[in-house]
């Protein structure tokens, strides 16, 4: 059994400074300045005592000293030599790790207990893990000396738990735990902010993304892993419910180990979600069932099954050239160094904290990316509009109407005044229409009559309107009839005699609604495909816009002349 | 004479009719295409002798065309709503070009142009197309020496020592080509950069030296006007 994990060693600031520069460079210049102020001096002035000597250092000398029954009073006498201590560093002080309730005694002086012991009639009150004591200045000399404690177990014999002992600066025994949380306490807030925004981005948001709530779950779970973690601290936990706070961390751990895969696989857009998430949850599993009670390294294995599998998907991501992959596997790889090279307790933690980064900068990304994509479509809604006010203005609109126009006014005035205000009527429907995204469908065809009103005028050819079922209450986005009329118009054979007949047709089916422009007239050959003009181009770029992907456009020759069909279909 | 219109809209074709026939009185025969195609199929009927083209017809870009016809041995003049496209129309060696709205006048003076001999000076012509089998190849003004009429034909004497034909009369080609090309024989036109020397010989005949060699003749009437440039 392993011993309870010792939360700090000697050069614990330097190490975990190191970490902390790696993850957070410029707040940890910040953070080193302030230490320097505080508590550097006091470390250098330190000369540690001596070792700590165990009671129990591995299963191999294990000493059954608690005794047969239950009730039992153990005593365990344990040798310590000081070696060496230095004048400023305050009184020392005794760090005991063990279950029970017991006294405390230094070379059989009474230096405080931890619990009450089973005394006749009354139960054991059960003191908490980890103990410090103060030892009497007077007392605290160089040289041997005998730690003697006495005290019951009535719980958990079975953990066959030993005794630790660790000589220390007493202020130093207070002050390491404060150091570490301080700094974890600042991760925990900073994922708790976190949590909640995400939260709060999920449920105000239109979208509604998975991977946003996922990653407040994330942030909220390790701000709660780091608490429980941590916890010890505050509160004297009774040594009974000493694995409940292991079982919770282990829980905690799984979760994570479960979400932060799928996260990637969802940022990713990994293709085998399913097969993968059933293969690492079998597998932690499996390493919860085979290191059943062995806490530490559950934990530990369960983040490097989280790790195999995210660096897995993060790679796939990176081969798939998907933007943030490869800086997602260096911040795992990352993680796994500092895994490998830093005691459980930091390890995990920052391993944890540099794979949460990394998350936070994909979704930096994808934020990016939803705004370059909101961005896109405001320009292409500007430019469609541009596009609708020049439909009146180019050229060859422009110069051949006012050319006829000229014409009509020098050789028949009276039609051209007529010719001038179907102009000014197109116009002005133009004008009116050129900012929305929908409009009436009668402003449309309105629109469609006029402009083919100022056509015959240049073309000398007659155009009849004609229209089926339409409804008065649907809207369209602007001038996309009127775009396949000038189509129809520029397409057309003029006929020898009679008219060329456009005709709109609507109908409402169960799934969509269909508008149909048919266009009776002899076809012009031509040499461009006439499906994927600049105008095409518009009207489908104006569908976009307004419905997304649902709709369908077809425009093909028919019998009669040309074809064009619009499908809008009902929101999906 | 044979003129052709092009142009898809028909109260426009209508009106260019109209003041062509007002400027060529009655003796002219003009023909109507609202299509290229119906104007390509003209065009290998009749003889025509000018084109008056729209370059964007029925949504069909005029320009691949412009080429083929400008290596017609009829003048081209284009009248087009894309005003943008005068300098391109000019560099393949189109008579004039007409901006819509145009008025009698302006079309007028795009007839005027055509009727009056000798250069009208376009400096922005940038090529000469040439008929080579059905494809049309652009022969680059610069590289041209000098011009050479052979009946209906001239041939164009190019710096790499090649040797193309092309379907417009020298006269034609005397209206297109830019300053730097002066007429020195009723057969030659020479660009000015590759003229050397005059040579007087025994006789009273005249020849100029090219700066490769070649001796060109000299037409007795352009003498004295060629001399009084050359110094």
């Amino acid at each position: 059994m392993q011993t309870a994990p010792r939360a700090f060693e000697m050069h614990f600031s330097i190490r975990y400074l190191f970490y902390l520069y790696l993850m957070y460079r410029w707040t940890f210049f910040t953070a080193f300045v302030l230490l320097l102020f505080t508590s550097c001096k006091q470390y250098t002035d330190y000369v540690k005592s001596d070792a700590s000597y165990s009671y129990y250092v591995n299963e191999d000398r294990v000493q059954d000293y608690l005794g047969k029954s239950a009730e039992d009073v153990f005593k365990v006498q344990i040798p310590v030599k000081l070696i060496k201590r230095d004048n400023n560093a305050g009184p020392l002080g005794l760090q005991v790790n063990g279950f029970g309730a017991f006294d405390v005694y230094w070379d059989g002086i009474f230096v405080g207990s931890n619990g009450k012991m089973v005394k006749s009639g009354q139960p054991e009150v059960a003191g908490t893990e980890t103990t410090y004591y103060e030892i009497p200045e007077k007392r605290g000399n160089i040289g041997k000396h005998m730690i003697t404690i006495i005290g019951t177990q009535t719980q958990l014999r079975e953990a066959k738990r030993g005794i630790d002992i660790r000589l220390e600066s007493f202020l130093r025994l207070h002050r390491a735990p404060l150091i570490v949380m301080s700094f974890m306490n600042l991760m925990a807030g900073a994922f708790l902010i976190a949590a909640i925004y995400y939260f709060f981005l999920y449920i105000n948001s239109t979208r509604k993304e998975t991977t946003v709530l996922l990653f407040g779950i994330i942030c909220l779970l390790f701000f709660c892993l780091l608490i429980i973690e941590y916890v010890k601290f505050y509160i004297d936990i009774p040594y009974t419910q000493f694995y409940t706070r292991l079982q919770i961390v282990g829980l905690l751990t799984f979760a994570i180990s479960i979400l932060v895969p799928w996260y990637f696989m969802l940022q990713f857009d990994f293709k085998k979600k399913r097969l993968f998430l059933f293969l690492l949850f079998t597998s932690l599993i499996v390493i919860y069932v085979t290191n059943y009670g062995h806490y530490d390294r559950t934990a530990i294995y369960f983040s490097y099954a989280m790790c195999l599998v995210s660096i897995i998907i993060a790679a796939n991501a990176t081969f798939r050239k998907i933007k943030g992959g490869s800086i997602v596997v260096v911040g795992l790889l990352a993680s796994v160094v500092v895994n490998r090279y830093i005691f459980y307790d930091f390890g995990l933690f920052i391993a944890f904290t540099i794979i949460v980064l990394s998350m936070l900068y994909l979704h930096t990304i994808r934020a990016k990316a939803i705004e370059e994509a909101h961005n896109a479509s405001l320009l292409l809604s500007s430019r469609l509009q541009l596009e609708l006010i020049k439909k009146n203005i180019q050229p060859h609109f422009l110069r051949n109407t006012l050319t006829s126009l000229i014409d009509w006014v020098e050789e028949s005035p009276q039609q051209g005044v007529v010719f001038i205000r179907a102009l000014a009527d197109e116009f002005d429907i133009m004008n009116s229409i050129s900012e929305d995204t929908l409009i009436p469908i009668r402003q449309e065809i309105e629109l469609c009559k006029k402009h083919l009103q100022v056509m015959s005028f240049r073309k000398e050819v007659c155009y009849d309107w004609e229209e089926k079922n339409i409804d008065e209450n649907e809207e369209i986005p602007p001038a996309i009839i009127h775009t396949i009329i000038e189509n129809g118009i520029t397409h057309s054979l003029s006929p020898k005699e009679g008219c060329i007949r456009f005709c709109l047709g609507f109908a409402q089916k169960d799934h969509y609604k269909e508008y149909t422009l048919l266009t009776l007239a002899k076809n012009r050959k031509t040499k461009k495909d006439r499906g994927h003009g600049t105008g095409f181009k518009y009207i489908k770029a104006r569908l976009n816009e307004s419905y997304g992907d649902n709709w369908s456009f077809d425009s093909v020759a028919v019998e009669e002349g040309w074809q064009t069909t619009i499908k809008i279909f009902d929101k999906r | 004479m044979k003129i052709l219109i092009i142009e898809d809209e028909a109260r426009i074709a209508k009106r260019i009719e109209r003041m062509t026939r007002n400027f060529f009185d009655k003796e002219v025969q003009i023909l109507l295409s609202d299509s290229l195609e119906n104007g390509l199929i003209t065009i290998d009927q009749h003889e025509i002798d000018l084109l008056l083209l729209d370059l964007n017809l029925n949504g069909e870009d005029g320009f691949e065309i412009l080429q083929a016809f400008t290596a017609r041995s009829f003048h081209t003049i284009i009248i087009s709503a894309y005003t943008d496209k005068a300098i391109t129309a000019f560099a393949y060696g189109v008579l004039d070009f007409v901006p819509k709205p145009f008025d009698e006048s302006r079309l007028a003076q795009a007839f005027m142009r055509f009727t009056t001999p000798g250069k009208q000076l376009n400096e922005d012509i940038k090529f000469l197309a040439v008929k080579k089998g059905k494809a049309v190849r652009l022969i680059r003004i610069k590289d041209i020496i000098y011009i050479k009429g052979a009946g209906i034909y001239t041939e164009l004497h190019l710096s790499d020592n090649h040797i193309e034909l092309h379907d417009k009369s020298l006269e034609s080609l005397e209206k297109l080509l830019p300053s730097t090309f002066e007429r020195i024989h009723k057969s030659f036109i020479v660009c000015w950069h590759e003229a050397d020397k005059l040579i007087v010989e025994p006789g009273g005949k005249y020849s100029m030296l090219l700066k490769n060699g070649e001796l060109l003749p000299v037409g007795r009437s352009k003498y004295k006007e060629i001399r009084h440039k050359m110094i």
